[in-house]
């Protein structure tokens, strides 16, 4: 990819690169499994996860991929970013690696605890009214008073291209444990995440790549039967807050709409009770949007009896009383 | 009845054993991950790693060495079964192999033994046998019963060949991270430590490894002071909750361990709740000693290379959660408030309101004005508020004083 604003969408080679880009800064999560839980639900389950990434989602490796390619001379500047989330943390964190500055932009109400971590991580939180305030204008203002260079969450080629490095690592890591995926499953917001990993496994593993979303998001899936970008209806909600993309980004949709095979959905409570397993039998702490996958693969939202697949569990930043509501299940 | 000294054949286990060791489990049990943890690393000054045998096969290290011992057992004493006592993972590594190996396999438990435990036992095709009040006392029954009926006692740590496949994680851990200068293993018999031990000495002479107990049961501790070994009461570590230490561990691990360090109960409990929010992981309450012992003298390991033995992750649901809520309580991130009202329309909104505009996020509110024994034109509301830390809490309550309402903390908090 020849400039840092490119709007193509990525191709295999830039995932290959941004690996090359985050090799030694990004982790290389682990692929995880546990034979017993395979015998009892009669497929192989693999999970890769995310949330041991990094600021503990996916999020890092897009983030980095952008800025580390920054040239030094625009360094100074800094980068500008709109979340209240996972993106934030990803940001703040490889500015901060980078020697740079971020902003990012919240919402004034947005829970103290995210404000704290993405500070911790060394952001400058801005907060923004959504009542009165249009953080599009902030975010605006800073780019032409300081020239802070924007990093969008998802629609954007290097940010796509750094997320499918997932991809990249699953099909070199299922060769380590000899499993040869019959499908591979990806939770979706804007669907930077399953689109860049979609793009790697067509180009490596070539098995059947599906999103997964909360039924009240279930963009994806609604766009990928239409045939185009389908919003979500007003007034929809979700506990998976890290999915609520309004609808199926531009530049992401141009490669999903190609490479995926289906999109699934599931309940806040199978997402919960995915949780709960992931806690349980996985040892791992995921976030309920991070566990959509993982509940479409327990929930057989797709038939997989004797078959292997691969679920990413995208991020694990859940409130402690999430994770103790998921106990509960 | 069993004698540990009997099974000394090949005198101690020495790292040949371990290594042959690492052959025999391949393909066996899982080559857990071990991964950094910058996280750990920023919170406590040291360059942390851990060793993930919370995701080993059945939750737990355990699985090593049983496999290890089991696959020793002649083809007469494989028909004949083995024998295990155990509440824990050492039932589950025993019961995961037996079945896979086609032996059957007898374990006793305490009467008393929560039923999900002995029905995952079962369900790796174990016979459960409930006797005994204690751990100690079943196995005392066990070692009796496997000497009747001619079967092999599969003992829990004071094996050589157990203590061999326990050193194979250390063995796996250094192969990852050969450059740690410190690994900090939990201590119940003393099975893994002693493996740890051997294998870390046969890395590097400089490698060291320092033991982590805690507080109810700090039995090798104890004996390393001379005294002797007790323990008792309830810990969130069961899994090392062992009142005397193996017969042949302990002289390994006095040959090669420096110290041993005893943590309390709420260090283990804050310690399982940081590997959760800070490191994503499940870790069971003997699996965050170690970590629990690098958080509580922080100065003594800065600067070093440690990896953490994370021994294993099984946690009881109700117990996690219940670690998870206290220590938001613990931390001041979430407090019950109980705040006067006047009955008059709008209280309740100002009320919410000021805690707003401090920043605490509302997470439950409870208006009983109807049944509880309060003046009629009053109110009392409690509400639960997410916050940053005790400091905000207080900075809340006066607010909310200073605007005429009273308030008092129901959730007891660092804050006295």
């Amino acid at each position: 990819m020849d400039s840092l604003n490119s709007s193509e969408p990525p191709v295999f080679a830039d995932i290959k690169d941004a690996a090359r880009q985050l090799s030694g800064w990004a982790r290389r999560t682990p692929l995880l499994e546990n034979t017993i839980l395979n015998d009892e639900l009669g497929f192989r389950l693999i999970v890769k996860p995310e949330c041991l990434q990094r600021t503990g989602s996916f999020k890092f490796r897009g983030a980095f991929n952008k800025i580390s390619r920054i040239p030094e001379d625009m360094r100074s500047k800094g980068v500008v970013a709109f979340s209240s989330g996972n993106h934030a943390q990803g940001v703040a964190a490889a500015a901060t690696l980078m020697g740079m500055k971020s902003t990012i932009i919240m919402p004034k109400d947005a829970p103290r605890a995210k404000i704290e971590n993405t500070k911790a991580l060394g952001g400058d939180v801005v907060l923004f009214d959504r009542q009165t305030e249009s953080r599009e204008e902030i975010g605006e203002r800073l780019q032409k008073e300081q020239g802070a260079i924007l990093v969008k969450p998802y629609d954007e080629p290097l940010i796509i291209a750094g997320q499918g490095t997932i991809g990249l690592e699953i099909s070199e890591q299922v060769g380590e444990i000899d499993a040869k995926p019959d499908a591979v499953i990806v939770p979706a917001g804007g669907g930077g995440l399953v689109s860049g990993t979609a793009l790697a496994i067509s180009e490596t593993l070539a098995c059947p790549v599906y999103s997964a979303e909360p039924d009240s998001f279930d963009d994806h899936k609604r766009s990928l039967e239409a045939g185009s970008r389908q919003p979500v209806p007003n007034g929809a909600s979700s506990i998976c807050d890290a999915l609520l993309a309004p609808i199926p980004g531009e530049l992401t949709f141009s490669l999903n709409s190609r490479l995926l095979t289906g999109g699934l959905s599931v309940s806040d409570d199978e997402a919960l009770m995915a949780m709960k397993r992931a806690m349980l039998s996985l040892k791992i702490v995921v976030e309920p949007g991070g566990a959509v996958a993982l509940a479409a693969a327990l929930t057989q939202k797709i038939d997989l009896k004797g078959k292997t697949v691969v679920v990413v569990c995208s991020g694990g930043n859940a409130d402690p009383e999430m994770l103790a509501r998921a106990l509960a299940m | 009845m069993y004698d540990p000294r009997l099974r000394t054949e090949h005198d101690v286990t020495d790292i040949s054993d371990i290594n042959k060791a690492v052959e025999l489990l391949r393909g066996q049990v899982f080559r857990t991950p071990a991964i950094p943890s910058p996280g750990l690393s920023r919170l406590t000054g040291a360059d942390v790693y851990l060793k993930l045998e919370n995701q080993q096969v059945t939750g737990s290290f355990k699985v090593r060495g049983s496999y290890v011992r089991m696959a020793a057992l002649s083809d007469a004493e494989r028909k004949a079964g083995v024998v295990a006592a155990s509440a824990g993972n050492h039932a589950q590594g025993v019961g995961y192999h037996a079945e896979r190996l086609g032996v059957p396999a007898t374990i006793y438990m305490p009467a008393n033994t929560p039923f999900t435990k002995v029905a995952r036992t079962e369900a790796l095709g174990a016979k459960v046998i409930l006797e005994g009040e204690t751990v100690a006392e079943s196995r005392v029954i066990a070692m009796q019963a496997a000497e009747a009926d001619g079967k092999v006692f599969i003992h829990p740590y004071d094996d050589p060949l157990v203590i061999a496949g326990q050193g194979t994680a250390t063995v796996e851990f250094l192969e990852d991270v050969p450059d740690l200068e410190t690994i900090i293993v939990p201590i119940g018999g003393g099975g893994l430590a002693a493996g740890c031990c051997i294998a870390a000495a046969a890395h590097k002479s400089t490698l060291e490894v320092v033991g982590a107990q805690a507080d109810a049961y700090p039995s090798m501790a104890q004996v390393f002071r001379g005294e002797k070994p007790h323990g008792k009461g309830a810990t969130i570590a069961d899994g090392i909750a062992v009142k005397e230490p193996g017969v042949l561990t302990t002289p390994i691990l006095k040959a090669h361990m420096k110290d041993i360090a005893v943590v309390m109960e709420a260090d283990i409990e804050r310690a399982v709740q940081i590997m959760v929010d800070v490191q994503r992981l499940i870790v069971e309450g003997s699996g965050a000693v170690p970590l629990a012992v690098l958080l509580e003298s922080p100065e003594r390991f800065k600067g070093r290379r440690v990896g953490l033995m994370v021994s294993g992750g099984n946690i009881d649901s109700r117990l996690l959660s219940s670690v998870l809520m206290r220590g938001l309580v613990r931390d001041g991130r979430l407090a019950r408030l109980r705040i006067s009202l006047t009955d008059t329309p709008g209280s309740l909104g100002a009320v919410t309101g000021i805690i707003g505009i401090k920043g605490g996020n509302i997470v439950d509110v409870l208006h009983q004005r109807m049944f509880r024994d309060v003046p009629v034109k009053e109110a009392e509301v409690d509400i639960a508020i997410e916050t940053i830390d005790a400091d905000h809490i207080r900075e809340i309550m006066d607010a909310l004083e200073a605007e005429g309402f009273g308030t008092r903390l129901l959730s007891d908090t660092s804050l006295n």
